[in-house]
């Protein structure tokens, strides 16, 4: 069974159709991205799938779970994790409470053990500073735990933005344009951060992305949107080769072969 | 570059021993001028700041409890009895302490405006009004067309009980006003909750037909106090009646037993604000604060959380107006108009939004402000007024001075220019919240 | 004249008055025929029983012999939130903002022109006027009060508001609510020093007072219709204003600038458009129509004091959200509807309820109202329902 599973998806804005009869699932394991030109709908798909918008129709499956209808908070609680396109820490919390906050649903300790700081609080709280710390340190964050956010240089924002949607443990990782605004060096090492996080813990991940450097380097799979529609999915080396595709980013009648250094 | 440089050298000097110094060199010389100079308001001034000194100056955490459970439990108390002035004004800034710290729990970390807060005090204050008098046999009356005494529906030392009923009550009250407006943007909700607040005093004012419940624009009266058992006065009276240089009345010891009871809400207040603040509950309300879709892709259910710190924040406020009412033994709906949402705002943000000293300063410099600078501003005009003195150049008698010029009466002109200057000068305030610093290694777990 | 008239925009001075009639009428119409079914209902109940022993008269005939009297007053207050309500919209389009100030201004502009007609009638030619100058000394006090008004919300805007135009959305709100305190309490001071006293009342003069009465039978009914030239006044004032307003908006090239910052600040300044004097330029036609809006209350109510501003700036506000705030039609249709609901409240509850509650609730009837509107339709009756973005 695929860990997500979105059929016949469709939201509509007034009379302006975000997303139209969108089916698409993802294996448990994988690496996918969604690309498309800029209003296809990419966006809106994200924010469809963790609950910000409620789709008209269609039904969204994670692990066998219906997510329509549920509230943010709880698809976040089914283990579904996101970064923000435009970047969205708490800018006046430290680094490590920026990641604590990530770790929210797996808290578990009442108001009264808080209140009478009861002996499962403190270990609590002391592991919860450890993993933290040690999630700074695996994006890559030395030494700025007590740093406020707000005070990061922008890569450095992005890298805590991972770390705090990692500490809440998710099956499911959405990344909204992970490497934009990043230098060529500062994308390889994200990718390579991408793959890590695949590997040795086991996330799913689905990312939204421009940068085709990153899209077909780290895509096992590519879901490609235009206008709202699902116009193609397939490998790295199917997509390259898609006329659709091809019309969708160049417009009609491009001439095969010229989308050959645009895609790469 | 000035206020660095200031830092940087008042870091220097505050070092070793020169904390404890000053400290006590100022706690005493403080105590001293009060204790000499009973009327004079600068004494009072040098006095009340040094809880500044101690706030700021360097010194062991135990030498600075010490010093200040000193301060607060004997010396202030002390210096009140002799002068019942300055009690009503310590009792007051403890109140809007109280009140402040409530609000900041709202405003401060969880980033929603509250322009109503009073309507909670008043419902804790109308609620120990109602039980604490005689007004349950007055409900077949109209405001003032009742029969002399009517008997009290409890017994004064049921405040007690009304103190918990009341935090209960004015958290569920928050849950409710706040349950239907919760999702709304940021100012839309401080508009609302100044409709809740207006719409809880115009309530307060009007209900008392069809049924007498609140005695109308009258107010209650007399509302009832715990009673004070006599060898409390008599041991206070055997311990300080020597400094106080005479014998306390039980009316005053009442005062006494008041600003106690506030001082305990506001260590109670710290203590859950604290606690709070360092756990889920308070990182998931300043995520809030700080980035609301952000936090709900955390898993972080914002209305729960705002409901939350809506009800801690009214039970606070709940608790307070059942002081005021059992403290002042008469209330009425003008206790509780905007201008008091307003002041109590006006602490919370001059001392610095979030930030549990500067709140307490805060509510410390707006109350001395208004009851002490301005007023004894007023009084001195009036002086000048009584005088035939002449302003010189311009030849202006004082004696021709409006008496409209009552600068005691202009609190609204005070708060109005603290909010602007602070917002477009110092939005964090007199003493920005800090976070934490959390002193953590990896292989501690090891 | 020819040349004039090519260059005037007509539909854009026909367009707005139709609105204004369309709305009055629909919600006179659609509450007088909801009050008129309601009092049928409660006719056979105690509720009628008690108002037949006590005045004499079924419950039927209260309501519908009061009905013209409430919604000739219903209207008339209906404007001036109406003109009120266009300083709160314009204000949140171009900024996003609540200018919480707004009342200030209005109660300034109540107080200058109460003063100025002071002053003339010190000087003695209030009393002896013609009708034509009454209304010329009228006219001089609206056009002071409004420029006062104007002035004064422009330089707050410039003080209070433009450092904070980039910090979080609650910062320009809390000090927009020290401008208010502040402001009530200089029109207290300046008014206590330099008269002795802050409740002032607007002279008597012309034939403000005066009513035109009419009669008219239906059925076994008698209805007394009775509008005050005041009232007049204040209606036809507001309109001329609120045509004048949706000229400007609508009709002018500094209307497109204001449509333009209000759609997308950055890009406006793009296109060449100066944003700072675009935004002075709405408060400032905030302030005029504030002001102006102060001394017609003023005129309407005849008392005033420093705290005027509260409850109309309030229930302005209310009128802007429930029309949709950010749009000025919906501003003026909101006025229009809190006027008349508010004075239908305000004369029926008591009868209704037996007397339990009464007018005395009339100013928090806006506050329910406000709260109902947030909760079930934020986005007002006018406005457009926009999707959060992430």
């Amino acid at each position: 069974m695929a860990l997500l599973e979105m059929a016949n998806i469709t939201k509509t804005f007034g009379g302006l159709k975000a997303i139209s009869d969108v089916t698409f699932s993802l294996e448990k394991g994988r690496i996918v991205s969604i690309i498309g030109p800029n209003g296809a709908g990419k966006t809106t798909f994200f924010n469809t799938l963790t609950g910000i918008y409620r789709p008209d129709t269609g039904t969204i499956k994670f692990n066998g779970k219906s997510l329509v209808g549920l509230r943010t908070d709880q698809i976040a609680a089914c283990g579904i994790a996101r970064t923000f396109q435009n970047i969205r820490l708490f800018a006046d919390m430290t680094v490590i409470e920026n990641i604590m906050v990530g770790m929210h649903v797996h808290l578990k300790q009442s108001p009264l053990q808080t209140l009478l700081r009861l002996p499962g609080f403190n270990r609590e709280e002391k592991e919860a500073e450890v993993k933290a710390l040690r999630l700074m340190q695996y994006v890559g964050l030395n030494n700025v735990e007590n740093e406020l956010a707000k005070n990061l240089p922008y890569g450095a924002q992005r890298r805590l933005e991972i770390a705090r949607a990692l500490a809440a443990d998710p099956q499911l990782l959405l990344l909204d344009e992970p490497a934009a605004g990043m230098n060529p060096q500062e994308t390889e090492d994200i990718i390579k951060l991408f793959r890590d996080i695949r590997d040795n813990m086991g996330i799913t991940i689905l990312l939204i992305e421009h940068d085709m450097r990153v899209v077909m380097n780290i895509s096992e799979d590519i879901c490609v949107m235009d206008y709202g529609e699902k116009i193609a999915q397939g490998s790295p080396a199917e997509i390259r080769n898609n006329t659709k595709v091809i019309e969708a980013y160049l417009g009609r009648g491009a001439v095969a072969g010229q989308h050959e250094e645009k895609l790469q | 570059m000035a206020a660095t440089s200031f830092k940087e050298v008042f870091d220097k000097l505050n070092q070793g021993v020169v904390g404890y110094v000053v400290i006590l060199l100022h706690v005493v010389a403080g105590s001293y001028l009060v204790y000499s100079q009973p009327r004079s308001n600068l004494a009072f001034l040098v006095f009340i700041s040094s809880l500044l000194s101690l706030y700021f100056f360097r010194a062991d955490n135990r030498f600075k409890i010490l010093v200040g459970m000193l301060l607060a439990l004997v010396i202030i108390p002390v210096i009140g009895v002799r002068n019942i002035f300055y009690l009503e004004v310590i009792f007051q800034i403890s109140v809007f302490a109280a009140l402040s710290l409530g609000l900041n729990i709202v405003v401060g970390f969880t980033g929603l405006l509250n322009l109503g807060y009073v309507a909670f005090y008043a419902v804790g204050a109308y609620l120990w009004a109602f039980f604490g008098s005689q007004q349950f046999y007055v409900l077949n009356y109209a405001p003032g067309t009742q029969p002399p005494d009517l008997p009290f529906l409890l017994p004064g030392d049921a405040f007690y009980l009304f103190l918990l009923v009341a935090v209960i009550i004015a958290a569920i009250t928050g849950i409710l006003l706040g349950l239907p407006v919760m999702r709304l943007k940021g100012d839309y909700l401080a508009i609302v909750t100044l409709g809740f607040g207006e719409v809880i005093r115009v309530l307060a004012n009007n209900l008392d037909k069809p049924i007498n419940l609140t005695n109308g624009p009258q107010g209650i009266t007399p509302i009832q106090r715990p009673t004070m058992p006599e060898w409390v006065v008599d041991l206070f009276n055997s311990l300080f009646s020597g400094v106080i240089g005479h014998d306390v009345k039980l009316a005053d010891m009442y005062n006494v037993m008041f600003y106690f009871f506030a001082l305990l809400v506001i260590i109670a207040i710290i203590f859950v604000t604290k606690r709070l603040d360092d756990s889920k509950i308070g990182r998931a309300w300043t995520a809030v604060r700080e980035d609301e879709i952000a936090a709900v892709a955390q898993g972080i259910p914002i209305v729960r959380m705002k409901l939350l710190a809506f009800a801690v924040g009214a039970s606070f406020a709940g608790l307070m107006g059942v002081l005021l009412a059992a403290s002042r033994t008469f209330i009425s709906p003008e206790s509780f108009n905007f201008m008091q949402s307003i002041g109590v705002l006006s602490m919370v943000i001059l001392g610095g939004i979030g930030s549990i000293p500067g709140v307490i300063l805060g509510a410390a410099v707006l109350t001395i402000l208004n009851l002490q600078v301005l007023q004894g501003f007023s009084l001195y005009l009036n002086d000048l007024r009584q005088s035939d003195a002449v302003i010189p150049v311009i030849n202006f008698a004082w004696k021709d001075l409006s008496t409209q010029l009552d600068p005691a009466k202009y609190q609204k002109l005070l708060f109005g220019l603290i909010l602007i200057i602070m917002m477009i000068f110092r939005p964090e305030g007199l003493i920005p919240a800090k976070r934490r610093k959390r002193d953590v290694s990896v292989d501690e777990t090891k | 004249m020819k040349q004039f008239l090519r260059y005037l925009n007509v539909k854009e001075l026909v367009r707005p008055i139709g609105q204004m009639l369309a709305f009055s009428l629909g919600s006179a119409a659609v509450m007088s025929a909801i009050i008129l079914v309601l009092a049928l209902v409660l006719d056979k109940t105690a509720v009628g029983t008690a108002l037949v022993n006590k005045l004499n008269v079924s419950l039927f005939s209260y309501t519908l012999s009061n009905l013209p009297q409430v919604v000739i007053d219903g209207l008339t207050i209906g404007f001036v939130y109406a003109a009120i309500a266009l300083g709160y919209t314009m204000v949140y389009g171009v900024l996003q903002f609540i200018n919480f100030a707004h009342s200030e201004i209005f109660a300034v502009g109540a107080f200058v022109g109460v003063e100025v007609l002071i002053f003339l009638q010190t000087l003695g030619v209030l009393s002896g006027a013609s009708v034509f100058m009454a209304y010329a000394y009228l006219s001089l006090a609206i056009l002071l009060a409004m420029l006062a008004a104007g002035g004064l919300a422009v330089t707050v805007e410039k003080i209070a508001y433009r450092p904070l135009r980039n910090a979080p959305r609650l910062v320009p709100l809390t000090a927009a609510i020290g401008v208010s305190f502040l402001l009530q309490d200089l029109i207290r001071l300046v008014e206590g020093l330099t008269t002795g006293q802050f409740n002032r009342i607007i002279p008597t003069f012309g034939n403000f007072d005066d009513r035109i009465t009419g009669k008219m039978t239906l059925g076994a009914t008698k209805l007394f219709i009775g509008i005050s030239v005041k009232s007049i006044i204040v209606i036809v004032a507001a309109v001329l204003m609120l045509v004048a307003l949706n000229y400007l908006v609508n009709a002018t090239k500094v209307g497109k600038a204001i449509r333009a910052v209000s759609q997308d600040m950055r890009t406006a300044s793009l296109m060449g458009i100066n944003v700072n004097r675009i935004i002075s330029i709405t408060f400032l036609v905030g302030g005029l129509l504030g002001g102006a809006a102060g001394l017609l209350y003023a005129l309407k109510f005849t008392r005033i004091d420093p705290f005027i501003g509260f409850f109309p700036g309030i229930k302005a506000f209310t009128a802007a959200v429930l029309g949709g705030i950010g749009n000025m039609t919906g501003a003026l249709l909101g006025g229009i509807i809190l006027g008349l609901l508010e004075t239908f409240a305000g004369s029926y509850l008591g009868v209704f309820t037996m007397g339990a509650a009464g007018s005395e609730y009339k100013d928090i009837f806006a506050f329910s109202i406000l709260i109902l509107v947030l909760i079930f339709r934020p986005q007002g009756l006018m406005g457009k329902n926009v999707g959060q973005k992430a």
